[in-house]
């Protein structure tokens, strides 16, 4: 381990980075979610009504359900992409690491607008596919499940590229040759000898997709349909139109608890340090 | 061709009728009468008069509140030298959150009837000084003790020239609501009110007695389960601009729209047309939020919007009745049959029901978000 280049006494650099996460970001959600059960007076009434009506759990069960999908399509496209970027050349690496990192730097809001032209009935997906022939008429791919679930993959695929990629790089090329020379097929070499090496990045960056896919908010409210509601805008909708805090209060309450314990099993499982070690 | 347009005299027919009682009817009568006879209608606003003043006019975004910038909010800049800035779009909730603190950010809102009526009883609203306003220069029944209403409009049925033949289109509700004779995306607005209306009317209540049908339990089931015959094939738009939007992309073959969006949207080259039949009319006033500092400049705001021109130039435009009788003869002849108020299409429309909705908007809508998640 390197030598530090001072002992100590670094507390005050980044006092002011403390202060402005204490003041812009932990005191207004720690006041939202106090709300919770004092709005509009001291009780639970809040957390009651959301596990009593129906309506909210419909949607956390969405909000899971379609983090799920997310995440599994993130891993089943990411996988290859980062075994590819582990082991080629320099030159294919960098071109992927561009090829993922480009699209990651675009605004959030302009490619989410930008798959609503692509999935649009007169968008360019469609016209291309009635054009050749494939289709009769054009077929619904946004406002539903679909259009979400497209979004959601395409932003958050770096989330899983990256962490799995990580791993992926430091895998020792030996374990494989020597499971090889043993007389392992390709595919059991795979599966016994470089799958579970790999699995520290594979729920890395299956926790990291799946906690931000919880909380996304801008890609299915325009791109999903009624029945594609997720919590974040239940939330939203909660305060801008009925301004009920106190609910919104304790539909992010709902939402942290259940980011937090999914930190603290990978935690259990994996170690959050795994991604910066060696 | 200077065609009087009896108009008003329909609408305020039903109104009188429906909306708004006699009661606050000719309080608002007396209160301008009386306004009258203490100190005659407000001279016209001097030069200069709000120079260096800031106010905030907050609407519904889009096209309409680009023609307001343009008709009131400019040429009321040029004449008094104040500065208005624009915001939006008009969000209940946050209304009510501004008032409630204290410190409202917006100084004149343009708002629906139903949350006028709501907002009176919650007590949201500056009370008007009406000596400061020339009222004498609208129709009556649109000057309300803490409004002065300054467009009338409507909910139509909005279709998708390109996708029916030529006279072939939706003709009714109940029409919009057949997926079979009539294929296509639907779009519906992502409220309640009037979708519930609409919901009866599709099913077969006539318009007279929706509201009576739509006060009981089993109405409002009627109403939902009549939704969930086309939930599937219907994309919910929240914003006026977004149902603009999805009716020139084509995204959809019929649905709900209002009347001026429609006519802007066909101006700008869209495939939309609107049909008349069972329209649903609504009126939207501007008000000051309870707790504004610029009080005097709002109301010099809201005296500039009653100047026949001025609402003249904003139906020309975006195709929303004026307030003010005077302002029919400088409508371009061809925005008539797009009107809410001319006579033919008026009677075939039924007004909102704004007392209604005061009461039932809350509980109603909570059911219409469990009932979208169903």
């Amino acid at each position: 381990m390197a030598r530090p280049v001072r002992r100590g006494g670094y507390g005050w650099l980044i006092a002011p980075a403390v202060g402005v996460l204490l003041v812009f970001f932990a005191y207004p959600v720690f006041w939202l979610l106090l709300r919770s059960a004092t709005d509009p007076h001291w009780g639970m009434q809040n957390f009651v009504t959301v596990f009593e009506r129906p309506v909210y759990l419909r949607v956390l069960w969405n909000t899971v359900a379609i983090s799920g999908m997310t995440t599994l399509f993130c891993l089943l496209i990411g996988y290859p992409l980062a075994y590819t970027m582990a082991n080629s050349s320099e030159r294919v690496r960098r071109l992927l690491v561009f090829v993922v990192l480009i699209p990651f730097w675009t605004s959030l809001l302009v490619r989410t607008f930008a798959w609503m032209v692509l999935l649009q009935k007169q968008g360019l997906i469609n016209e291309v596919l009635v054009g050749i022939g494939l289709l009769e008429r054009p077929v619904a791919l946004i406002y539903n499940r679909l259009g979400v679930l497209v979004g959601m993959v395409q932003i958050l695929l770096p989330f899983m590229v990256f962490p799995l990629y990580a791993v992926l790089i430091r895998i020792d090329g030996s374990f494989t040759a020597a499971a090889a020379t043993l007389g392992a097929t390709p595919v059991r070499n795979f599966v016994r000898v470089y799958l579970p090496l790999s699995l520290p990045g594979v729920l890395t960056g299956s926790t990291l997709v799946f906690i931000i896919s919880l909380g996304y908010f801008i890609t299915p409210a325009l791109l999903g349909g009624a029945g594609d509601l997720m919590i974040a805008q239940m939330i939203e909708r909660q305060i801008a139109h009925f301004g009920n805090w106190g609910l919104a209060g304790a539909l992010a309450v709902l939402l942290l608890v259940l980011t937090v314990l999914l930190l603290a099993a990978m935690h259990r499982l994996v170690g959050v340090r795994t991604v910066w070690e060696r | 061709m200077t065609r009087k347009i009896t108009s008003t005299e329909a609408l305020a027919g039903l109104i009188a009728r429906r909306g708004l009682s006699r009661r606050r009817f000719l309080a608002a009568g007396g209160s301008v009468a009386a306004a009258g006879l203490l100190s005659g209608p407000r001279g016209a606003l001097a030069a200069g008069e709000f120079d260096g003043k800031t106010i905030v006019f907050a609407s519904w975004g889009g096209s309409y509140q680009d023609a307001q910038k343009a008709c009131y909010c400019d040429p009321f800049s040029e004449k008094t030298g104040a500065t208005v800035l624009q915001d939006g779009p008009m969000n209940n909730a946050k209304f009510r959150t501004m008032v409630e603190s204290g410190e409202p950010v917006w100084d004149v809102v343009d708002v629906t009837i139903e949350f006028l009526y709501n907002g009176v009883t919650s007590d949201l609203f500056e009370k008007l000084d009406l000596s400061k306003i020339n009222t004498d220069r609208l129709s009556p029944i649109y000057v309300h003790d803490y409004g002065i209403a300054d467009i009338a409009w409507s909910y139509n049925i909005g279709y998708n020239t390109e996708a029916f033949k030529e006279g072939e289109h939706p003709k009714s509700w109940a029409d919009v609501f057949d997926l079979e004779k009539f294929p296509g995306t639907r779009t519906l607005r992502d409220r309640v009110a009037p979708m519930m209306e609409i919901a009866l009317m599709a099913d077969g209540v006539g318009m007279n007695e929706v509201y009576d049908v739509l006060a009981t339990d089993d109405g409002v089931e009627r109403a939902f389960a009549k939704l969930d015959t086309i939930k599937d094939s219907t994309v919910f738009w929240e914003t006026n601009s977004q149902s603009q939007q999805l009716f020139t992309d084509g995204e959809v073959s019929c649905g709900v729209i209002l009347n001026g969006r429609a006519f802007d949207a066909a101006q700008k080259g869209g495939p939309v047309a609107i049909e008349w039949n069972q329209n649903i009319q609504s009126v939207d006033y501007l008000v000051i939020p309870r707790g504004s500092k610029n009080i005097e400049v709002a109301h010099g705001l809201i005296d500039e919007m009653t100047l026949a021109e001025n609402q003249a130039k904003l139906a020309n435009m975006i195709a929303y009745s004026p307030t003010n009788p005077d302002a029919f003869a400088m409508i371009d002849a061809e925005i008539a049959p797009w009107l809410s108020t001319s006579p033919e299409n008026a009677e075939k429309g039924m007004l909102i029901n704004a007392a209604f909705w005061e009461e039932r908007l809350a509980t109603l809508a909570e059911k219409w978000e469990a009932w979208k998640l169903s």
